[in-house]
């Protein structure tokens, strides 16, 4: 069985914000909310800035399944980490207990008072039927069950942001890493193609 | 390469401007990326003033590699013990009384005469209020810890939100309470003494216990609630609007999240001491003593109770000729 993986990788990353905004309007997101964050480490620093995508990791020991107060949590066999939305009651303890800041909340409870939790779902949807109505605006597009990849690997313009079974994102890794070294390489990916052709 | 391609413009007259303009962007965006590469646009990174929303810091990675410190504790405590504790204590209290009850039975004094006025209509209102939030908190959070025996959903979160209104009604109180009764539920020696004899609640005798108009367990309970509840509208507000920012947070080097993570585990606990007294409160005033309760209603205290359970008070009142 597969074990979904995402991977960003930081030596191909050029802040574009692609994957963030194609999350958002693929899965037509509230305002204030992004599933998919891109921090830049090192900003302004020559040679050691760079840039990582962040989402919902996946976790295989999610901390959030396990602190969760309704248990409204549930991890896919290919280990995708959903939730249920009708269950949840938007606490925050999985907030709490996530270390990468990955659920948020939008404000769209009664009265304007914070709803329920609101995470990256590898656009896998979520325990609604497939591609029904109320998956898709409760949680957005499910495209794995259409055999798509996530709408935030889709667009990745450099292929920085892969995702896949374990196996085959470790392996693609282990092939750039090959060719040229590990890690942060001073100038963005790309650089040399685009200015320098 | 461009300065050749810029010395064959030179030559060729004529050619569209179109081509000359991309030459110009081509050569400036060229220098610019010299530029950039020499001068750090920004020397401290960290000390960049930031707007957005801070509940993530802006550097996501430190979040990330700080986490063992709250994060972990956090989770450990969630997992292992918030629920466990809270069930044992509630359960536990619960036994005890029940015991008590069954064992040593209520306390039951003469209801005859007059009684003592001890609760003016103020003090009974301000009371009341509290009693009212603290019958709409408790429960509810209780239903939150154990969301997933309720299954979760529109239940759990009315709860919630009935938690949120509750700490209101709270607040309204909390001023008139700490104010009508600091002076009176300040320490004394008598304390000591009830505590050694567990309040005169062990015995089936009526036994004079040392108390002045609050006996220890009611001191005690009134700083719990109110020392406590100061720090349990703090904490929970904290969760409450999740997403604030406080400039004392980079001073102690700690970040939003782990504000609210310490905030959380402080609620907890917290929550179990409060739940636990609440719950000894209501034990006291509706079973262990027969009739308690109407003073909280009328204003006045039965003259025996007062005599026996507050004894230190009644000779205060007997010396000022009050009775």
């Amino acid at each position: 069985m597969a074990r979904m993986k995402f991977y960003c990788d930081e030596g191909r990353c050029i802040e574009c914000l692609g994957c963030a905004v194609a999350c958002e309007e693929a899965n037509e997101l509230p305002v204030g909310i992004s599933r998919r964050k891109v921090v830049t480490v090192n900003e302004g620093m020559e040679g050691q800035e760079y840039s990582v995508s962040v989402a919902c990791m996946h976790c295989t020991d999610a901390p959030c399944e396990q602190v969760c107060p309704v248990d409204c949590f549930y991890i896919r066999a290919d280990g995708i980490v959903l939730h249920d939305k009708t269950t949840c009651i938007g606490c925050g303890y999985c907030l709490y207990a996530c270390p990468f800041g990955a659920p948020q909340f939008p404000k769209d409870g009664a009265f304007g008072t914070r709803g329920v939790m609101d995470k990256c779902t590898m656009c896998a949807g979520g325990p609604e039927p497939t591609n029904s109505a109320k998956e898709r605006e409760l949680y957005g597009q499910n495209r794995i069950a259409e055999g798509k990849v996530p709408m935030c690997a889709a667009i990745c313009s450099t292929n920085a942001l892969i995702v896949g079974d374990e196996a085959e994102v470790s392996d693609i890794y282990r092939k750039r890493v090959m060719q040229r070294g590990k890690g942060v390489i001073g100038v963005p990916y790309g650089w040399s193609t685009a200015y320098k052709g | 390469m461009y300065h050749m391609a810029g010395v064959q413009l030179t030559k060729v007259k004529g050619l569209p401007m179109k081509k000359l303009f991309i030459f110009l962007l081509g050569a400036v965006l060229l220098n610019a990326r010299e530029f950039i590469g020499k001068v750090p646009l920004v020397e401290h990174a960290k000390e960049v003033h930031f707007t957005g929303s801070r509940l993530i810091s802006p550097e996501l990675l430190h979040n990330i590699l700080h986490y063992q410190t709250w994060g972990e504790l956090f989770v450990y405590l969630q997992v292992h013990w918030f629920r466990a504790l809270f069930f044992g204590i509630t359960v536990g209290v619960l036994v005890v009384f029940l015991l008590h009850y069954l064992i040593i039975g209520p306390k039951k004094f003469s209801h005859s005469g007059k009684g003592v006025f001890v609760y003016s209509v103020f003090k009974r209102v301000v009371h009341w209020t509290a009693a009212l939030a603290f019958v709409l908190v408790i429960p509810t959070g209780f239903m939150m810890i154990f969301g997933k025996e309720l299954g979760g959903g529109d239940l759990v979160l009315t709860a919630r939100y009935i938690h949120s209104i509750g700490t209101v009604l709270f607040i309204v109180s909390f001023i008139p309470m700490f104010l009508m009764w600091f002076i009176p539920m300040l320490p004394t020696l008598d304390d000591i003494k009830w505590f050694l004899m567990l309040g005169g609640y062990l015995t089936k005798k009526k036994v004079v216990v040392p108390a002045g108009q609050f006996n220890a367990g009611q001191k005690m309970w009134f700083w719990v609630a109110m020392l406590g509840g100061i720090v349990m509208i703090g904490t929970g507000a904290m969760m409450y609007f999740q997403d604030f920012h406080l400039a004392i947070l980079d001073r102690f080097g700690l970040d939003q999240i782990d504000l609210i993570r310490i905030a959380a585990i402080t609620h907890n606990f917290l929550g179990m001491a409060v739940a636990a007294l609440f719950i000894t409160h209501l034990y006291m005033s509706l079973f262990a003593i027969k009739g308690s309760l109407d003073s909280m209603i009328s204003g006045n205290k039965s003259e025996d109770e007062v005599k026996y359970m507050h004894s230190s008070f009644y000779k205060k009142l007997k010396k000022e000729g009050k009775i």
